[in-house]
């Protein structure tokens, strides 16, 4: 494949929101007639090179080369006229479900620029059977969208973007809502499309699915390019890419006492979190940091939700300091002591309109109220002002709205909100990203100097970022338990070995510690 | 290293850059400017005609703020919310209506009138609290469907005629009853013969509101539902009881304003609600550039309510004709809102 000429190429591509470096010198080339995938966690920079590349960010850093020239896209219709057409994530917006199927095939006839006012529906009738025979669509093409299984829209949104005859086929995530046998209806249309020579870029968190088609896949980490692999590639390699390899040494303070012999802070006993699922038995220590890591979809979040009393468990029990605990709602959760930093910062935690203060304290409001429900502002300010110093949140005061604060710091903020109060158990779920490496830091140590004899979970896909802080570290594949090591004695291979086995394979759980 | 206190002001590698002086006019405009046009326009209005300064005429600038003023406080819960409330005018109009019908026609004891009515503004916003949270029709359409229904329903009792007293019904039987004098005395009276009731009234509903909304938990939970309902979800606000809540303040304030307006003409007028909608909802919005805090607050609503109310005032005494005031009104809300949008968006 490499004898050809990449038919677009990207190179040094960089990009910064506000204080946030998302891409930084990432380089790739797409052939013709290859599946390229591209991996990598949450907030790993993914999105943003794709929306460089169809001309949504034209401020970025590097160049676009297509066909051996240099472009720079202003706008998507730019990229769109280019040669890059890409099918979006949520399938849904990429059809127009009140219109029938071939109105949607025949969607830039119909809205594109330079149409005569009215159109000929036989005309547009004939060009959709055209478009649907490209991908081997068969569909009433009266039928409206809206009655359509999702994978069926998904051929649609597919047979149009290849309709303008795209060089390069951009597809976000296209089976994360198709069942087996859809993604597998969807693999035959890609296998054909290779040998028609359409460059296809693949985004996905599925590894085996990628393993299955890629040609080449290529790991997006922190921003940065973390390797290009090509066939024939292991699952554990892309992986190993994708969270990391283990550090030296990872230095934390205070860790390294042997928590063996401490008391059971939290105790899991045959949690059963989805209806069919996996028991899960799991116990967390006074005062230990666990690491809870696995891809994504193995279950690691749905756990922590049943938790946070957002989702009932089917069954078992939830045991915290000895006492059986089942929170029923949210509310009820916080008053049990169990807190729980979401991941996406930006959608679930920063309520932009409110100040530092008012972020950090927005759960605990009654804390700081007298004469009934007024607000004590200044004891708020006192509070809000001590987690300030001693998290090292860099901002102008704790009246500075969160907007003017950079990625990093509003973490800590919402991380100070949840370490304002007494808990029991506090879970962070992807706390760190988006989060550079200073302020993850400090985050991990003030997590640890104050966690005294109560327990945390912190959730993450990156293997470093678990073990830079965790004492015990467990994987999830699957919705099961899949294993568990310390921190001393990590086993790397083996850690890999359960993050990466197929879902069919894991069965029984194993230790080793 | 955590203990050390890194706190700087204007620290310029975090982004909070030093600000010029061009910035520091704008954003002393954004948030001073409103209240400095009104104050020119008060002093230009009072240069043209001294007759404006008049306490007489302060007191009727005020007083014809009240009835949607009290609405736009009412209606500041949904729009905190980041939802709307377009019913307000009818449940005002449906109060009138109810307020005459009781007392006029069913010889009802004023007292009890308020609390009926009262209570069925409130249940009107409990509809559409249930309508928008439960069944989930969007905030504008549920609304803007009570609106037409509760309309249609203040017409029904009298038969689409208006009462007062001595009224023949539709069953040809003629009004026995009229309004309490304490009813009255909430539109047309005095305190200490000075201050009018209905102003009073407006000024304690305000008080209310802003302390609720500005000084206590509960407001700060309808602002954090407002800005980022899953984020308020997740630090354990019950955003459901706490939207239907904004519907049911917002259906009893409004029902309070009918009142108010009820005592004020001294007879069901079947025509009351008219603008009240706009007015009120126009205030409210108006509100956003008051200080240029760009969210409802209930100290910009009372300030735009009242600045309608002057602006409509003073240009009376230059001789406007009647028909332009909704012009007028228009313009000031597109350009107050512009001026706080647009000079604000600038900066992020």
């Amino acid at each position: 494949m490499s004898e050809s000429r990449p038919v677009i190429e990207v190179r040094d591509i960089g990009k910064s929101f506000g204080a946030t470096r998302a891409l930084d010198g990432v380089s790739v080339e797409f052939y013709p007639g290859e599946i390229l995938a591209m991996v990598g966690a949450n907030g790993a920079g993914k999105s943003t090179l794709i929306k460089i590349i169809c001309g949504y960010h034209a401020d970025h850093e590097g160049t676009i080369v297509v066909g051996g020239q240099e472009v720079r896209f202003h706008s998507p219709k730019h990229a769109y006229d280019a040669g890059i057409a890409t099918v979006h994530q949520i399938i849904n917006q990429g059809v127009v479900q009140s219109m029938s199927v071939y109105e949607n095939l025949t969607l830039a006839e119909l809205l594109g620029p330079g149409q005569k006012p009215f159109y000929d529906k036989r005309m547009l009738r004939q060009r959709a059977a055209e478009v649907a025979a490209t991908i081997g669509l068969s569909v009433d093409l009266d039928e409206p969208v809206s009655d359509l299984s999702q994978s069926e829209r998904q051929m649609i949104a597919i047979a149009r973007a290849l309709a303008s005859q795209p060089k390069l086929l951009i597809l976000d995530e296209p089976t994360s809502s198709l069942s087996d046998k859809e993604a597998d209806r969807l693999f035959e249309v890609l296998e054909r499309l290779r040998k028609t020579g359409v460059s296809i870029l693949y985004v996905s968190h599925r590894l085996h699915e990628i393993s299955r088609i890629a040609d080449r896949v290529v790991v997006i980490r922190d921003g940065k390019l973390a390797g290009v692999l090509s066939r024939p590639f292991e699952v554990k390699q892309v992986v190993t890419a994708m969270v990391g390899e283990l550090p030296k040494h990872a230095h934390v303070a205070s860790r390294g006492a042997d928590r063996s012999g401490d008391q059971v802070q939290l105790e899991l006993r045959d949690l059963v979190v989805e209806p069919g699922g996996p028991a899960v038995n799991l116990t967390v220590r006074k005062g230990e940091v666990l690491g809870l890591t696995g891809l994504i979809g193995a279950g690691k979040s749905e756990l922590a939700q049943v938790l946070f009393g957002m989702r009932p468990p089917v069954s078992g029990e939830i045991l915290i300091n000895g006492r059986s605990v089942r929170p029923k709602s949210i509310g009820d959760a916080i008053r049990k002591g169990v807190f729980y930093v979401p991941e996406d910062r930006a959608n679930n935690a920063v309520i932009p309109m409110f100040t530092v203060r008012q972020n950090m304290t927005a759960p605990f409001l009654r804390v700081f109220q007298r004469f009934g429900a007024i607000m004590n502002v200044s004891a708020e300010q006192q509070r809000a002002r001590e987690m300030i110093r001693s998290m090292g949140v860099k901002c102008e005061s704790e009246e500075a709205e969160m907007d003017s604060l950079s990625g990093g710091n509003q973490q800590k903020v919402i991380v100070a909100r949840w370490l304002l109060e007494q808990y029991e158990l506090v879970i962070l779920d992807e706390p760190f990203q988006g989060v550079d490496i200073r302020s993850r830091h400090d985050i991990g140590v003030y997590l640890r100097e104050n966690i005294a004899d109560r327990a945390a979970i912190v959730i993450a896909t990156d293997l470093d970022e678990v073990i830079e802080v965790a004492d015990r570290i467990v994987v999830m594949n699957a919705g099961r338990i899949r294993g568990e090591q310390d921190y001393r004695n990590l086993d790397r291979d083996q850690l890999l070995h359960w993050v990466s086995e197929e879902p069919e394979e894991v069965t029984t759980e194993e230790v080793s510690v | 290293m955590s203990d050390q206190p890194r706190v700087q002001p204007e620290v310029a590698e975090d982004g909070v850059s030093r600000r010029s002086t061009g910035e520091r006019f704008k954003r002393f405009a954004i948030r001073y400017g409103f209240l400095i046009v009104m104050a020119i326009l008060m002093i230009v209005f009072g240069m043209v005609n001294p007759v404006f300064w008049n306490p007489a005429n302060l007191f009727s600038i005020l007083l014809g703020a009240t009835v949607y003023g009290i609405l736009a406080l009412g209606v500041t819960f949904p729009l905190v919310i980041d939802g709307l409330d377009l019913s307000i005018g009818s449940v005002a109009a449906l109060s009138v209506m109810i307020s005459a019908y009781l007392m006029v026609v069913l010889e009802v004891n004023g007292f009890v009138t308020i609390l009926i009515a009262l209570f069925l503004g409130a249940f009107i916003g409990f509809i559409n609290g249930v309508l928008i949270v439960r069944v989930k029709i969007p905030d504008l359409l549920a609304t803007l469907g009570m609106m037409f229904l509760v309309q249609g329903l203040q017409l029904i009792p009298s038969g689409g005629r208006s009462i007062g007293r001595g009224a023949v019904l539709s069953g040809g039987v003629t009004a026995r009853g009229q309004f309490a004098d304490y009813f009255l005395f909430l539109g047309q009276g005095r305190i200490f013969g000075i201050v009018p009731t209905a102003v009073m009234i407006m000024i304690i509903v305000a008080i209310l509101v802003f302390v609720t909304l500005s000084l206590t938990r509960w407001g700060r939970v309808f602002y954090a539902i407002g800005s980022n309902s899953e984020a308020a979800r997740l630090v354990g606000a019950k955003v459901d009881q706490y939207r239907l809540a904004a519907y049911v303040v917002s259906g009893t304030i409004a029902a309070l304003g009918g009142i108010v307006l009820a005592a004020r003409v001294g007879r069901g007028d079947v025509q009351s609600g008219g603008t009240l909608l706009l007015d009120s909802i126009g205030s409210a919005l108006i509100g956003f550039a008051v200080l240029g805090v760009r969210k409802p607050n209930p100290f910009g609503t009372i300030v735009g309510a009242v600045f309608i109310s002057m602006l409509l005032n003073g240009l009376t005494m230059m001789n406007m004709p009647y028909y332009v005031q909704d012009f007028v009104k228009g313009v000031v809300l597109v350009s107050a809102l512009a001026f706080t949008f647009g000079l604000s968006k600038a900066k992020a």
